[in-house]
């Protein structure tokens, strides 16, 4: 079997093993353990939305948050009708987020590199002053708090309720999981060649007839929709959505998980997710200078490793190079 | 009335020059390395204690202070850039930024951990503690201050790029890096100076923001997210544009504190996001080929 | 074999069986489990949060050194009912995410029996309506959100929510009480942009209004969180003229802001300045001589009242233990410590439910004075005085004289809690 099958093969084993140990872990993990492999996998989700505009379309966006947050406050709010049930409100305030994507995308893809940055920073932070000073909808600066998680049913048929946090998980980690596999095959599709197109060589791909600015468009739009499901199964899981969730702060945790992991393979995010949180657990435990060691971190990365962690494996353990993104110029 | 909007726009003024001063350094270090700082607010945070420091160490001389803080952080500067930023040229820009946010996360703790979590303070000296009639109304001393500061770097840094062989050389490398090296220019040497002297105004507009703030661990952070916005609303590597973005922050700030106190949040990415609608390389900046 | 020391085999049996039987049920709530009806384990566990870095980070500080000492005293004194008391710390940075994270922490994978602390209002109310899925006491020890006892506790009943430092009611309605008094009849405000400062700032009016009708309140501004430069807010307010400053900013903030104050000549100009949190350790220490002299103040604890044997005592330990005047975040943990110890030994038991009902209405012997902990809303009800600000050469910073006590359970909100104003 040549090496690129038999990687194939490693791979599809891998992504079984995970999926599993995902959907086994209530029966043998505590639930500080489920609650902090659920912050992983939004942070996967919300990472690899970040990583289709950057690492797929070569566009850095410090905006993301935005739409994260955005799903968040919408799931929360319909929730909080408690006529809504969980599904439709999840996929209510994913599709909010994306109309704000659509809307906010139109303005930012007129423009390219820096300034293309700095005006999805903007209007992530423009996102987040309307959070802190919307109060009679938003709740403020002290949010949205006590968010019922409700129940998921087909009338006649059954309902569970969502309370207990090991049905939450399991709610949350099969739509996670089809998130991150809808994403998986954007990547490989058509859509996607032509969007790493772009990131190579623009000018040729508009030359060869395609609209590059629709399909910028399009990308901006779809990493909106992810970055809001994030978003929108985050706030049942914390009953509470703040401010906080639009910073741009919260806009550099999938920009640096997607850097640590690596941003040219599909699932660089994803190893970058877990490094991040878990990371930062272990090292929370022992001192509280945490920033620093994460920096040195990150310079040693950025010194020896650019493909990421991931980058950094696949080198190690393929046959042949495998494809580099535009890490030199 | 009339009066009074001067008086505020004046006010607004004297807080801009901070933000002018780390404006400038970005500015330049963009324009002539073609990197953006993101550790330029830490360099402003690393001159106020390091000011602090000497004006603790030296028995409250604020201005032994002023001249040493910043001169020590001009030398990180150059240790930032020979050891590390010089390895990043070449790479990807999400790559340089990675690199530079790496040292804002080392340099808060590393100042947290020397100085501890509490923020400090120094007492305003003496001499610069008054106020001023202006428009009828007092205007402090410190503020007259530093819009003295601010112009005069403003000033020094034209005569210093405009008038002088080494301005020159400078303004050739930024517009063409190439064949500045083909014409003998040491350009490594010169990315180094300018860094160092970029880093040197950052810190010297915290040394400054000491007798009158409170300094912290993290304090750069605010004021980098400013200064990018000012820099781009100026125009990447144009000075006179940074000049210009950290005044219209500045009167955005005072007039919308004024009259739009429900937008302050949001005022200078709003300014910014019209700007960029308008011109979308800035108010100066020129279309990268 | 005698059986005082150490199980003997038929117990070892006992205790495994129901171990195994524990487990399997526990894995339903969390591994390892925690059976409830326990007596008292050892050590008894508790977590502590707060905010410990950025600007604020003294804070956070100030509660670890005032819980520690707590801690020390009664470990070396025999423990609570036998049981030494472990903490924890982890820092909230402010972001209601990262403490329920925290808290999670705590509870379900370190095995905490109690969580104290919390600085942010925010972060307040996020980890307290999570108490009611953790089950576990949580005693707050700065955060003063009126929604905290008033929302969390008396509406939606998360009885497991407690708090030991006064509400913002000492900010907004004590306030007006020290107003009435003095010579103003204009007041403006420079505050925080968020709940905390327009609450305050809403109580102070409408209560203030009730005991001066002739007073009115003639400018406004909010300074963002993280402000540094207050320039043009207090050049906006001072176009009112003013004959007085209420503020309600706190911190490093509230160094900065006097300083400019100052520098704007904002002392000759007004007859009164008002800081509810101005009487803060870090803030006196922040501004040292440049603290002008009459600038009416207030804290959560003041060390110097009252002037008993028992504040004298903590005072004393503390600056022995880490070389400092308690800030006032010291003394609400360290009373929260001793609460917990209180509660325990009263009610012979971890259990939550019975936990409850011990703390309600419990006396609290604290370096603070007179307190109790209010049955319906779970409030400790303590009274913190305010004072003028003057400069004594027996303190290296300055101190409070000339206060006024006001009993907090006169002018505390009570419930139903109607809307203010």
């Amino acid at each position: 079997m040549d090496a690129v099958a038999s990687r194939r093969r490693w791979s599809r084993l891998l992504v079984a093993g995970v999926v599993i140990a995902l959907l086994v872990l209530p029966q043998v993990g505590g639930r500080f353990w489920q609650y902090l492999t659920l912050n992983i996998l939004l942070l996967s989700l919300f990472s690899l939305s970040f990583n289709l505009l950057f690492g797929m379309t070569g566009l850095l966006s410090f905006g993301q948050a935005a739409f994260y947050a955005t799903g968040a406050y919408a799931t929360a709010l319909l929730l909080r009708t408690e006529v809504i049930p969980l599904l439709p409100s999840v996929i209510l305030g994913t599709v909010v987020a994306a109309l704000l994507a659509a809307f906010i995308g139109f303005f930012c893809v007129r423009h390219t590199h820096v300034y293309f940055a700095m005006l999805t920073l903007a209007f992530g932070m423009m996102v987040y002053a309307i959070m802190w000073k919307w109060t009679p909808v938003t709740g403020g600066d002290d949010g949205l708090i006590g968010i019922p998680r409700g129940s998921l049913s087909i009338p006649g048929l059954f309902t569970i309720r969502m309370d207990p946090l090991a049905h939450y998980y399991y709610f949350l980690t099969v739509l996670a999981l089809l998130g991150i596999y809808a994403l998986y095959r954007i990547s490989r599709s058509p859509f996607g060649l032509v969007l790493n197109g772009m990131r190579e060589n623009a000018g040729r791909v508009e030359f060869a007839g395609i609209p590059t600015r629709r399909y910028l468009w399009w990308a901006f739009t779809i990493a909106g929709f992810f970055a809001g499901l994030a978003g929108s199964l985050m706030a049942p899981l914390e009953s509470t959505v703040a401010p906080a969730s639009a910073h741009w702060a919260k806009s550099a945790e999938p920009v640096m998980a997607s850097l640590i992991g690596g941003p040219f393979t599909f699932a660089g995010p994803i190893v970058g997710s877990l490094i991040y949180i878990g990371l930062k657990e272990v090292i929370v435990r022992f001192t509280q200078y945490w920033l620093l060691i994460f920096g040195t971190g990150l310079l040693v990365l950025v010194l020896g490793f650019r493909g990421g962690v991931v980058g950094f494996l696949l080198q190690r353990f393929a046959r042949r190079d495998s494809p580099a993104g535009p890490a030199e110029k | 009335m009339v009066g009074t909007l001067l008086y505020q726009g004046l006010v607004g003024l004297s807080e801009a020059m901070y933000l002018w001063l780390v404006a400038a350094g970005l500015s330049l270090i963009f324009g002539v390395l073609r990197i953006l700082n993101f550790a330029h607010g830490s360099l402003f945070m690393l001159g106020a204690y390091l000011a602090f420091y000497f004006i603790r160490l030296l028995g409250g001389n604020f201005w032994v202070g002023l001249l040493l803080g910043p001169m020590v952080v001009a030398a990180v500067g150059w240790a930032l850039e020979s050891f590390f930023l010089r390895r990043v040229y070449h790479l990807d820009v999400a790559f340089q930024l990675l690199l530079t946010f790496a040292f804002v996360l080392i340099f808060d703790d590393l100042v947290k951990l020397v100085w501890g979590p509490l923020y400090q303070s120094v007492a305003t000296p003496a001499v610069l503690s008054g106020a001023v009639r202006v428009l009828g109304r007092p205007y402090p001393v410190y503020n007259l201050f530093i819009l003295g500061v601010g112009a005069l770097v403003g000033l020094g840094l034209w005569l210093l790029l405009e008038q002088t062989p080494w301005g020159t050389v400078v303004r050739a490398a930024a517009s063409d890096r190439d064949m500045a090296s083909a014409l003998g220019v040491r350009v490594p040497r010169l990315y180094t100076a300018v860094f160092i002297f970029g880093a040197w105004l950052a810190a010297l507009g915290g040394a400054l923001s000491v007798p009158v703030h409170t300094i912290s661990p993290g304090m750069g952070e605010s004021i980098i997210i400013e200064a990018f916005l000012v820099v781009v609303i100026g125009g990447l590597g144009s000075l006179k544009g940074a000049f210009l973005g950290a005044v219209l922050i500045g009167l955005l700030h005072a007039y919308g504190i004024m009259f739009l106190p429900m937008f302050e949040l949001a005022l200078a990415y709003i300014g910014m996001a019209i700007v960029l609608i308008i011109r979308p390389w800035g108010m100066f900046g020129v279309r990268e080929v | 074999m005698s059986n005082t020391r150490g199980l003997n085999r038929r117990d070892f049996l006992k205790v495994s069986v129901a171990g195994a039987a524990g487990v399997a049920l526990g894995s339903e709530l969390g591994f390892p489990a925690i059976v409830h009806a326990a007596k008292v384990k050892d050590p008894i566990k508790i977590g502590l949060q707060g905010i410990m870095s950025g600007p604020l980070g003294a804070y956070g500080e100030y509660m670890k050194k005032g819980a520690t000492l707590a801690m020390e005293e009664i470990n070396s004194k025999g423990g609570v009912l036998g049981s030494k008391i472990e903490m924890n710390f982890r820092d909230e940075e402010l972001k209601p995410d990262v403490a329920v994270k925290n808290a999670r922490f705590f509870v379900d994978d370190w095995g905490a029996d109690f969580l104290i602390g919390i600085d942010s209002s925010g972060v307040a109310l996020a980890v307290g309506q999570l108490m009611a899925e953790l089950n576990k006491i949580l005693i707050v020890t700065h955060a003063a959100t009126e929604k905290y006892n008033e929302g969390l506790v008396y509406q939606k009943q998360i009885k497991q929510c407690f708090r030991v430092s006064v509400p913002v009611y000492q900010d907004g309605i004590a306030s007006a009480y020290v107003a009435k008094d003095l010579p103003v009849k204009t007041w403006a405000t420079v505050s925080p942009d968020y709940e905390y400062g327009y609450t305050s700032w809403k109580m102070f009016k409408y209560y203030l209004k009730e005991l001066r009708p002739d007073v009115e309140f003639v400018g406004e501004s909010w300074a963002k969180f993280g402000t540094t430069d207050f320039s043009s807010h207090i050049t906006k307010v001072m176009a009112e003229k003013p004959e007085g400053i209420f503020t309600t900013e706190w911190g490093g903030e509230a160094v900065a802001f006097v300083k400019q104050a100052r520098l704007f000549q904002v002392f000759y100009q007004t007859k009164a300045w008002m800081n509810p949190m101005g009487g803060a350790m870090d803030v006196l220490h922040g501004l040292g001589k440049e603290y002008p002299d009459g600038a009416w103040v207030s804290s959560r604890y003041w060390f110097l009242y009252p002037d008993t044997a028992r504040n004298r005592a903590f005072v004393e330990a503390f600056r022995k233990r880490w070389n400092d005047f308690p800030a006032y975040v010291a003394e609400t943990s360290y009373t929260a410590v001793y609460a917990i110890k209180k509660a325990v030994e009263k009610a012979g038991t971890l259990d939550v439910q019975t936990l409850i009902s011990t703390l309600e209405g419990m006396e609290l012997d604290r370096p603070a004075g007179e307190c109790v902990i209010r049955a319906e809303d779970h409030q400790a009800v303590y009274t913190v005085p305010w004072g003028e600000i003057t400069h004594d050469p027996r303190y290296p910073m300055p101190i409070l004289r000339n206060l006024k006590v006001f009993p907090a359970k006169e002018y505390y909100r009570k419930p139903p809690f109607p809307p203010i104003g």
